[in-house]
C-alpha cells in the first residue's frame, strides 16, 4: 500500500459520505410564502399523543388528529367532529353522531368504529376518560355515524371531558390504529385532523413537517382555540427544533424562521426591538409555578412545618427570578387555580398575602419539631424555571433556619428521584420544583398536582380528606355557581394543608415576523387561520 | 502491513467490548428514567411502572445487557425508547452533518493551522511569530459557543452574508451546503487550529535546527522548499499525531457547535438522547464514536509510514 491508495480510499470514503445515503433531509431551504416556519417549544420527540403526554406532543398532534368536541376560548365544549348529541334524562346514556364528509388522511371515511377504539384507547391513560371508564356500561357503535355510551350513573363533565385541551386529549384515530395498546406507541400517523404528518422527512430532534390535508371539512363555524372551523391557509408548516434560544431568536430576526413559540425573557427585549417582528403574550392561560414537600416524612410531614414555609414565602421573589422585571408577565397567586378564569379563587390566600412574617414562621417551625435535620431540595438545573425557583427556594429556607441539602441535579433525575417514596436520607426527598400549566389548572378535573389522596396524589403524597371531598363536589356540581362555591371550598382547604406552595402566575411571549398574520393567543399553537405573505 | 492492520482491527475488538459492558453499567446505575419522561408530569406512579414494563426497563439488569449484545451482535443497535425508531436509522439521519461539520473543520485547520504554524518556527522569536501564537493562545482559550455567538452575530445578523442556523445537504448543491457550515467550522476549528498551529510550531522549529537544513541552504534551496519539502515532512508525525487525537476534540465540540448552529447532527442526538435517558440511543452512539476513535488512532498509524519511510509496521 502507498500514500497515493490511502489518500484516494480517504477521498473516496468522505466523498461517499458527503454525498450519498449517509446525507440528511433538507433542514434550510429556500423560504417559500406558502411554507411557515415554527420553532416549538420543545422537541418533538415521539408522536403518539396517548403514550406520550407532553405539551410539545399535543400541539403536533391537534395539527393531524380532530378530536370530537373542542375547547374554545370561553372555555366551553363546542361541536367539532360531532353532528349532534343526546342525553338520556337520567345522564346515563349518551348517544353521538358524527358529521358527514368526515376523512382520514388515507382516504378513508371516519366511522363509528374508529371512534369507539379511539375513545377506548384515550379513557385508559387520561385521569378523566379512567373515570368515565369506571363509569361505563358499554361503548358503542350504533352504525357508521353514531355511537353510544352507556353509563351507569350520570357524569355531567362529559362534553368538557371529550373537549378539553389538556394532554391526552381524545383524537380520533382509524380503528386499526387505535387499537395500539395505550401504553405502546403507534407507528402509523394516518390521522383525522386538517393537517398530514409527513413522516420521511421527520428527523426527530431537529425538525416535523406537516402538509396541507386537502380533504380536511372544517366547520362552518369561525374558529377558536381547538373548536370551528379548523381553515389552513398555508400548504406546509415545517417544525424546526433550536435547543438554543439564543439562535432560535437569531434565527428569527434573520427571517430563516417565522415564528417562535416560547422565546425566553431575556432575549424579548432583543426582538421587541426589531421593526419585522411582533411579540405578544401566547398563552393567556400562563403557568402556575410551584415546589412541593414531601408531606411522608419530617420535616414536611407536620403541616405546621409546611405553613411556616407558606407563611415566610415571597411570590415576588419567585416570579422575578422566572421573568425578570417585566411586571407584565407574572401576577401573585394566593391561591391555586390560574387568575382570569371562571374558577379562580383566592378563598384562603391570606397565609400568602402581604408582608412576609418571618418571626411568625420561625416561630411555627420550631412548634413542629424541627431540630435542624438535612432538607434535601431537589433543584433542576437544566430547566430555567425549577433552576430560577430552587435558588429562591434555598435562601427562604436558609433564612428560616433550616439546613438545606440542595441538591443540584438534571430533569430527568427529579423526574426519577421524586417517585422514590423512601425517606430523604435514602434516596428520597423532602422537596422539588415545578411548574404547572394553567390550562391543567382551570378546574380539578385535568389538576392532578391538587389531589390529596395519599399514595394515590401526587408527588409528595399529600392527604386530605378536606381537599378530595371538595374535588368529589366539583365533579357532582350541576351548574357553574356550584362549580365556583366547591371550588373556592377546595382552594381554602388546599391551602389550610399545604398540599404544595404556588410560588405565583406567570406568563410567557410568543414572537413572530410581520409578514404572517392570524396569530391568536391560546394554551397550545394554533394553525388554523395563520397565513405568510412573501 | 496488511497483517499488521488486520490484527489491530482485530484488536478493536475487546475494546468495544469494555466500551459496551462500560457503557451499559454506567448507564444502568444512572439516576434517571425514561419511562418518567415518556409519561409526563401528570402521569400517576401506576403510569409510569406500566410504561416500564412495556419498554422492558423492569427486567434484571444481565437479562437486559444479554438482550443487547445479542442483539448488536445480529447488527441490531436497538429501537429508540422515545422515537420507535431504529437507531441505526436515526444515526443514519445525523451523520451527514456531523461528517460534513468535522470535515470542513479538519480541512480548515490543515489549510489555516499548518502554515501558521510554519511561518512561526520560520520567524522564532519575531513580532510576526509571537502575534501567531498570541492567537492560538486567545483561540485556545475562547470557548466555542462563545466563538459561535460571536460569528454569528457579524456575519449572519448584522453583515447577513451566511445563515444563521441549519444544515443543507451536499446533494442540494456545494454553495448551499457550505453555507451552513461555515461559521460553524470557524468557531468548532479555533481551538483546534490554535492546537494544530502550536504543534506545528514546535516540531518544526526542532527540525530547522537538523544539520541537513543547513545543508539545504548552503546548497541555494529556495525558503519555501526548505520549510514546506524537507522541513514539514520531517515534523509531519507529531503533526499527524495531534491532528489525529484533535478528531476526539472535534467530536465533543461538535455537540455545542451543533447546539448553537441548530445543526441536525450526532451531537444534539448525543444530548437529546442523554437528558432523556434513551439508552439505545446513548449506546449506539457512545459504540460508534469508540469504532471511530479507534479507526482514527490505527489511521495515524498507518500515515505515518506514508510520511516517514523508516517506520515499518
Amino acid at each position: 500500500m502507498d500514500r497515493r491508495t490511502v489518500l484516494k480510499g480517504l477521498a473516496g470514503a468522505g466523498g461517499l459520505a458527503l454525498t450519498g445515503g449517509l446525507s440528511a433531509p433538507a433542514i434550510a431551504q429556500g423560504a417559500a410564502a406558502r411554507t411557515l416556519r415554527f420553532v416549538p417549544q420543545a422537541n418533538l420527540a415521539n408522536f403518539d399523543p396517548i403514550w406520550g403526554t407532553q405539551y410539545v406532543v399535543r400541539n403536533a398532534a391537534a395539527l393531524v388528529w380532530d378530536t370530537l368536541y373542542g375547547i374554545d376560548a370561553q372555555l366551553q365544549p363546542q361541536r367539532q367532529m360531532v353532528e349532534s348529541e343526546e342525553v338520556t334524562d337520567d345522564g346515563t346514556t349518551w348517544t353521538f353522531k358524527l358529521r358527514s364528509g368526515l376523512k382520514f388522511h388515507d382516504g378513508e371515511p371516519v366511522l363509528s368504529k374508529d371512534v369507539v377504539a379511539s375513545l377506548s384507547r384515550w379513557a385508559a391513560r387520561d385521569p378523566m376518560g379512567l373515570m368515565i371508564k369506571a363509569l361505563q356500561q358499554e361503548l358503542t357503535a350504533v352504525d357508521d355515524r353514531t355511537f353510544k355510551w352507556v353509563l351507569k350513573q350520570p357524569y355531567p363533565k362529559m362534553l368538557y371531558a371529550l373537549a378539553k385541551n389538556n394532554s391526552p386529549c381524545s383524537f380520533i384515530m382509524p380503528e386499526r390504529i387505535a387499537r395500539t395498546d395505550p401504553f405502546k406507541q403507534i407507528t402509523d400517523y394516518v390521522g383525522s385532523g386538517p393537517m398530514k404528518f409527513a413522516k420521511t422527512e421527520w428527523v426527530p430532534g431537529a425538525k416535523a413537517v406537516f402538509e396541507k390535508f386537502a380533504d380536511y371539512v372544517p366547520r362552518q363555524e369561525k374558529a377558536s382555540w381547538l373548536a370551528g372551523g379548523k381553515q389552513i391557509l398555508v400548504d406546509r408548516v415545517e417544525w424546526v427544533v433550536m435547543p438554543d434560544p439564543a439562535t432560535a431568536a437569531a434565527a428569527l430576526q434573520n427571517g430563516e424562521v417565522d415564528w417562535w413559540e416560547s422565546p425566553i425573557a431575556d432575549l424579548v427585549p432583543v426582538l421587541k426591538k426589531n421593526k419585522n417582528i411582533s411579540v405578544d403574550i401566547g398563552d393567556p392561560l400562563g403557568n402556575v409555578g410551584s415546589f412541593r414537600m414531601n408531606h411522608l416524612y419530617p420535616p414536611f410531614n407536620d403541616v405546621r412545618a409546611r405553613r411556616a414555609v407558606l407563611m415566610a414565602l415571597s411570590q415576588e421573589d419567585y416570579m422575578r427570578a422566572i421573568v425578570g422585571d417585566d411586571t407584565a408577565l407574572w401576577k401573585p397567586l394566593p391561591g391555586f387555580f390560574t387568575p382570569d378564569t371562571p374558577l379562580y379563587s383566592e378563598a384562603g390566600g391570606e397565609i400568602l398575602k402581604g408582608k412576609r412574617d418571618f418571626d411568625a414562621a420561625k416561630k411555627l417551625l420550631a412548634e413542629s419539631g424541627y431540630a435542624g435535620q438535612p432538607v434535601t431540595c431537589l433543584v433542576a438545573q437544566d430547566q430555567p424555571i425549577t433552576k430560577a425557583q430552587g435558588d429562591v427556594t434555598a435562601d427562604l429556607l436558609k433564612r428560616l433556619g433550616m439546613n438545606v441539602d440542595f441538591v443540584a441535579t438534571d430533569w430527568g433525575t427529579v423526574g426519577s428521584r421524586r417517585a422514590q417514596k423512601t425517606p430523604p436520607g435514602q434516596g428520597g426527598w423532602a422537596m422539588f420544583h415545578t411548574w404547572h400549566a394553567g390550562a391543567d389548572c382551570i378546574n380539578p378535573a385535568p389538576y392532578t398536582a391538587i389531589r390529596a389522596n395519599g399514595d394515590k396524589a401526587w408527588f409528595g403524597w399529600p392527604n386530605s380528606p378536606g381537599v378530595e371531598k371538595e374535588v368529589t363536589a366539583w365533579f357532582d356540581a350541576k351548574n357553574l355557581d356550584e362549580e365556583k362555591a366547591a371550588v373556592a371550598r377546595l382552594n381554602k382547604a388546599a391551602l389550610e394543608d399545604v398540599v404544595y406552595a404556588p410560588t405565583g402566575f406567570f406568563l410567557s411571549y410568543t414572537a413572530w415576523r410581520k409578514n404572517v398574520s392570524g396569530i391568536t393567543k391560546g394554551p397550545l399553537p394554533f394553525f388554523w387561520g395563520v397565513s405568510k405573505s412573501a | 502491513m496488511l497483517s499488521y492492520i488486520l490484527r489491530r482491527i482485530l484488536a478493536t475488538l475487546p475494546v468495544m467490548a469494555i466500551v459496551a459492558l462500560f457503557v451499559f453499567s454506567l448507564l444502568y446505575i444512572a439516576p434517571g428514567d425514561p419511562a418518567v419522561v415518556i409519561a409526563g408530569d401528570q402521569a400517576s406512579p401506576e403510569d409510569v411502572e406500566r410504561i416500564r414494563q412495556s419498554l422492558g426497563l423492569d427486567r434484571p439488569f444481565l437479562i437486559q445487557f444479554g438482550d443487547w449484545v445479542w442483539r448488536i451482535l445480529h447488527g441490531d443497535l436497538g429501537t429508540s425508547i422515545f422515537t420507535n425508531l431504529p437507531v441505526s436509522a436515526m444515526i443514519g439521519q445525523r451523520l451527514g452533518p456531523t461528517l460534513s461539520l468535522m470535515t470542513v473543520t479538519l480541512l480548515l485547520t490543515i489549510v489555516v493551522a499548518v502554515p501558521l504554524g510554519v511561518v512561526a518556527a520560520w520567524k522564532a522569536g519575531s513580532l510576526v511569530d509571537r502575534a501567531i501564537m498570541a492567537f492560538a493562545v486567545f483561540g485556545f482559550s475562547l470557548p466555542v459557543f462563545v466563538v459561535g455567538y460571536m460569528l454569528a452575530y457579524i456575519f449572519a445578523l448584522e453583515l447577513e452574508w451566511l445563515p444563521v442556523q441549519g444544515y443543507t445537504p451536499l446533494s442540494e448543491g456545494f454553495w448551499p451546503w457550505l453555507e451552513n457550515l461555515i461559521l460553524p467550522a470557524i468557531a468548532l476549528g479555533c481551538v483546534y487550529i490554535a492546537l494544530v498551529a502550536r504543534i506545528t510550531r514546535a516540531a518544526m522549529l526542532e527540525v530547522l535546527q537538523q544539520d541537513y537544513i543547513r545543508t539545504a541552504r548552503a546548497k541555494g534551496l529556495g525558503q519555501g522548499g526548505i520549510l514546506f519539502i524537507h522541513a514539514l515532512k520531517n515534523a509531519a508525525v507529531p503533526i499527524v499525531t495531534v491532528i489525529g487525537i484533535g478528531i476526539a476534540l472535534l467530536i465533543g465540540g461538535a455537540v455545542v457547535t451543533e447546539s448553537v448552529f441548530a445543526i441536525p447532527g450526532l451531537g444534539r442526538l448525543t444530548v437529546d438522547a442523554i437528558l432523556r435517558r434513551d439508552y439505545p440511543v446513548i449506546q449506539g452512539i457512545v459504540l460508534l464514536f469508540s469504532f471511530v476513535y479507534v479507526l482514527v488512532n490505527l489511521l495515524i498509524d498507518v500515515t505515518y509510514t506514508l510520511v516517514d519511510p523508516r517506520i515499518r509496521y
